[in-house]
């Protein structure tokens, strides 16, 4: 009789330990041994997970693994949220990727679209970041993690420092089914600050010559948005944020919702909503959330990851942020995104194209720029089954008097009818159905769906669509919003009234609102100089936003 | 409004001039409805504006008569040209007859319009004449710079001719623009689009340490307000009085010595550091309130 081995990944991460074993002592491993170690531990076929975040990247994993020999390190399934660095796109150009399966591929969105459609890729799926956070433990964990952080100890301990993003999620499913991780940091410390990752999950760490690349992806200078998106931003908090009291929230990034943060201590206070509308966020570390936080108006902000320049005010304000004993800030992107699907109320961001039904989508021709994690937040969360205020009346309106009370999430669309060089952002139909047809994707590349969507907001004012009753109303809603766009001029006059007769749309002078009082000089910051101030002197912003 | 604050820097010409000056105190001499606007623009087939880029009249402020001119930076960078020119001329020889407290030139200007050649320059010339007619007449002439444009060119000239220069942090000062500087002594004599350079060698916190700025104040209107109240007071209690001979020498010897001694300096930093700041790095990063203070100024 045979026995059935049950033990066959980790007899195999042994093996390719011992592989590895010959140039290494313990868990640091020098640099100069670095492809040897990808080619000893790597074998073909196997899933990868190279650490792309929105924000930090295992830059020099990357660049060390294009480096690999390949013919020994072939066939790999790439897992990772982001595709955002060249090398990540130069592996797949190598002929050493067979399968991707990621989330957000932003910079190297039309590298990708080619290869695509050359045939020289196959992608699994374009996920959520929590859809493929979850499929780590179900079906695509990774082999072989290589991922990022701030410090290692000598034991292997790591410390991500505010950045801390997809590490966990990704070290806690490869190292706990065979797999193998590798971590690079920026340096190798006899005492950690705190433990992020402790060592037991990390098989070997990398001092890399040069410190981890991060983004500062959540930073909007004040001084470049318009008059614009002050109006819309005024009509967000008075015509939703007030009118539902929404007090837990998510924003997207982008001006428009940079000019709702930087209203809320002037235009908001001066309506009387401190304390009443955002106080708790799941949220990055936007700079120009400083004067809301400055100025009371925020209890509690939990983060997807860090920003630059972002991690002395974070630090000392620890009442706000999520911070560790050590004093610096903590954050989680997988807990942070259910946060903002089942905690928060009210979503609100921007986009490129939407369509009759309210689809949106940011999908254009020639680029695959994937979902991130928008999808989440933008989403009803189906399985919610606590209450709130906003929650309740927005099912209220959207699903009438039916026998069974039950809520529903806001998501709002903020965008103005016409985005740069005049393309209108209200469409017949979006790109996203060429792109899918190109790429052939079994979905269009839709961010929100149009089910899902409750409110559009633009400078002609707001279209409730929770409260539309049929295909036909919704449609004359959204065209009633849609402005001198050829879908906005395409409007029913006599419909478009009587939706706004019943306050389904209502313009900025419905809601008391005055164009001319939208300036500049309503916004707390005019400058990333003024948030500095502001912050007491505790923000450090990058050297690209500094005109001093 | 709570919290508030009316930019000057992002303010138009006519959005600084009524919120300076007295509420409803404001009569314009050749309003935008006279339509003097410039014959060579029309020539040129080059968009016009029916102020030609200033706004002049008289007000009062702080129940003080006054008058000013508000150029528009965002007509043709507040260039000068010829009716424009004319337009803040015919403003100072006004003041010789009405004798106003003081005249105020909100100066947002690249200097002569190019289109207009030399009666650009003659205009900028007789501006200049006009002004030094009006102070030795005893009338102060204020210059408040603090918007997009700065005050370049013939503008800056004419600036550093009025009895007071006030100006705000995002307020710039210089002969040659930091583009002209560019283009013709190339990009390693002055990078034009390294901003936080250009700023420290235009801007205002360097012009107030050098002293071509009497005062240096928020980018706020009501501060530039405050401040042309406050000259305006105190030339009120000591009057303006024509320099002697040896005053004016004496300042130039100054400036003499200005030159020399900054002759080799490439950076605002250096001579943050020669005026004794504490910390030169962080002049940038200062607070008006800070800077003044650390200057020496009460707040």
């Amino acid at each position: 009789m045979t026995t059935k081995c049950w033990d066959t990944r980790a007899r195999n991460r042994a093996e390719r330990l011992a592989r590895a074993a010959s140039f290494t002592a313990g868990r640091i491993v020098s640099s100069e041994h670095i492809v040897a170690l990808l080619e000893a531990v790597i074998e073909p076929g196997d899933r990868v997970c190279i650490e792309g975040n929105n924000q930090k990247q295992a830059d020099f994993l990357a660049r060390s693994l294009v480096k690999t020999d390949p013919a020994r390190v072939r066939e790999l399934h790439l897992v990772q949220s982001v595709l955002a660095l060249p090398e990540h796109i130069d592996l797949i150009e190598r002929g050493q990727v067979s399968l991707i399966d990621f989330s957000f591929s932003g910079p190297q969105a039309n590298r990708l679209a080619r290869l695509v459609e050359s045939g020289k890729i196959t992608i699994g799926a374009i996920h959520t970041y929590l859809e493929l956070f979850a499929r780590y433990f179900v079906d695509l964990t990774p082999r072989v993690a290589l991922i990022a952080a701030q410090a290692a100890d000598r034991d292997g301990n790591l410390y991500t420092g505010p950045n801390t993003e997809d590490t966990p999620a990704i070290v806690e499913a490869t190292a706990f089914k065979g797999g193998i991780v590798i971590a690079q940091v920026n340096e190798i410390v006899d005492k950690l600050p705190r433990v992020d990752i402790p060592a037991d999950w990390v098989n070997f760490v990398i001092q890399a010559p040069t410190p981890h690349y991060i983004e500062p992806l959540f930073t909007r200078d004040p001084a470049l948005i318009t008059e614009i998106q002050v109006l819309m931003g005024m009509i967000a908090i008075k015509g939703l944020y007030a009118e539902y009291g929404i007090t837990r929230l998510n924003h997207g990034i982008g001006f428009d919702t940079a000019a709702i943060e930087l209203l809320l201590p002037t235009y908001a206070a001066d309506l009387g909503l401190k304390g009443k509308i955002c106080t708790h966020w799941a949220l990055n570390p936007h700079p120009t959330l400083i004067p809301a936080i400055e100025a009371g108006f925020v209890e509690s902000v939990h983060s997807f990851g860090s920003e630059v320049g972002m991690e002395r005010y974070t630090a000392a304000r620890p009442d706000i942020f999520f911070v560790g004993q050590d004093g610096s800030m903590r954050s989680n992107r997988a807990f942070c995104q259910a946060a903002g699907h089942y905690a928060c109320d009210l979503f609100i961001g921007s986009t490129l194209q939407i369509d009759l039904q309210g689809n949106s989508s940011t999908a254009t021709k020639g680029r695959i720029a994937g979902f991130g994690g928008a999808p989440n937040m933008g989403a009803d969360a189906r399985g919610r089954r606590h209450a709130s205020p906003a929650w309740l009346r927005a099912g209220r309106e959207g699903r009438g008097n039916i026998a069974m009370p039950r809520g529903q999430k806001l998501v709002v669309q903020i965008v103005e009818t016409f985005r740069e060089h005049m393309q209108p952002t209200f469409v017949e139909r979006l790109d996203a159905w060429d792109l899918a047809a190109t790429a052939n994707m079994e979905l269009p590349p839709v961010m929100i769906y149009g089910e899902d969507l409750t409110h559009i907001i633009t400078e002609e004012g707001i279209a409730n669509l929770l409260m539309c009753t049929t295909p036909q109303e919704r449609e004359q809603a959204i065209r009633g919003v849609a402005g001198y766009t050829p879908v906005g001029m395409a409007r029913d006059l006599r419909m478009v009234a009587n939706l706004r007769d019943r306050g389904i749309i209502r313009r900025p002078e419905d809601l008391g609102i005055r164009k001319r009082d939208a300036t500049r000089d309503l916004l707390a910051a005019r400058s990333i100089k003024d948030l500095v101030h502001i912050s007491g002197g505790l923000y450090d912003p990058p050297k690209q936003f500094r005109n001093w | 409004m709570n919290g508030r604050r009316i930019s000057y820097f992002e303010a138009s010409a006519r959005m600084r001039l009524s919120g300076l000056v007295d509420a409803g105190s404001f009569s314009e001499f050749c309003p935008p409805e006279m339509r003097q606007t410039s014959p060579h623009l029309a020539q040129l087939g080059a968009p016009q504006a029916f102020d030609d880029g200033v706004v002049v009249g008289r007000a009062s402020l702080a129940g003080h008569a006054v008058l000013i001119a508000a150029q528009e930076g965002r007509f043709i960078g507040g260039s000068v040209g010829e009716v424009h020119g004319a337009k803040i001329c015919g403003l100072l020889d006004k003041a010789m007859v009405e004798r106003p407290a003081a005249v105020l030139l909100l100066v947002d200007s690249g200097g002569v319009r190019l289109h207009e050649a030399n009666a650009g320059l003659i205009a900028i010339s007789e501006i200049m004449r006009a002004v030094l007619q009006v102070q030795a007449a005893g009338i102060p002439v204020f210059a408040l710079v603090g918007g997009s444009c700065g005050a370049f060119g013939g503008m800056g000239i004419v600036t550093r001719l009025c009895a007071e220069v006030v100006m705000s942090e995002q307020g710039r000062l210089g002969l040659s623009g930091p583009e002209v500087i560019e283009t013709v002594k190339g990009v390693e004599e002055f990078d034009s689009r390294d901003r936080a350079l250009v700023w420290r060698i235009t801007g205002g916190k360097l012009r107030r340490a050098l002293g071509d700025a009497t005062r240096l104040v928020d980018d706020l209107i009501p501060a530039f307000r405050a401040a042309a109240a406050d000259l305006i007071e105190r030339y009120q209690t000591h009057p303006l009085t024509p320099a002697h001979l040896d005053t004016l020498l004496d300042e130039q010897a100054r400036l003499a010595a200005r030159s020399e001694r900054f002759a080799s300096a490439r950076d605002g930093l250096e001579i943050w550091q020669a005026a004794a700041f504490a910390d030169a790095s962080q002049v940038p990063e200062l607070t008006v309130e800070e800077f003044n203070l650390q200057l020496g100024e009460p707040a």
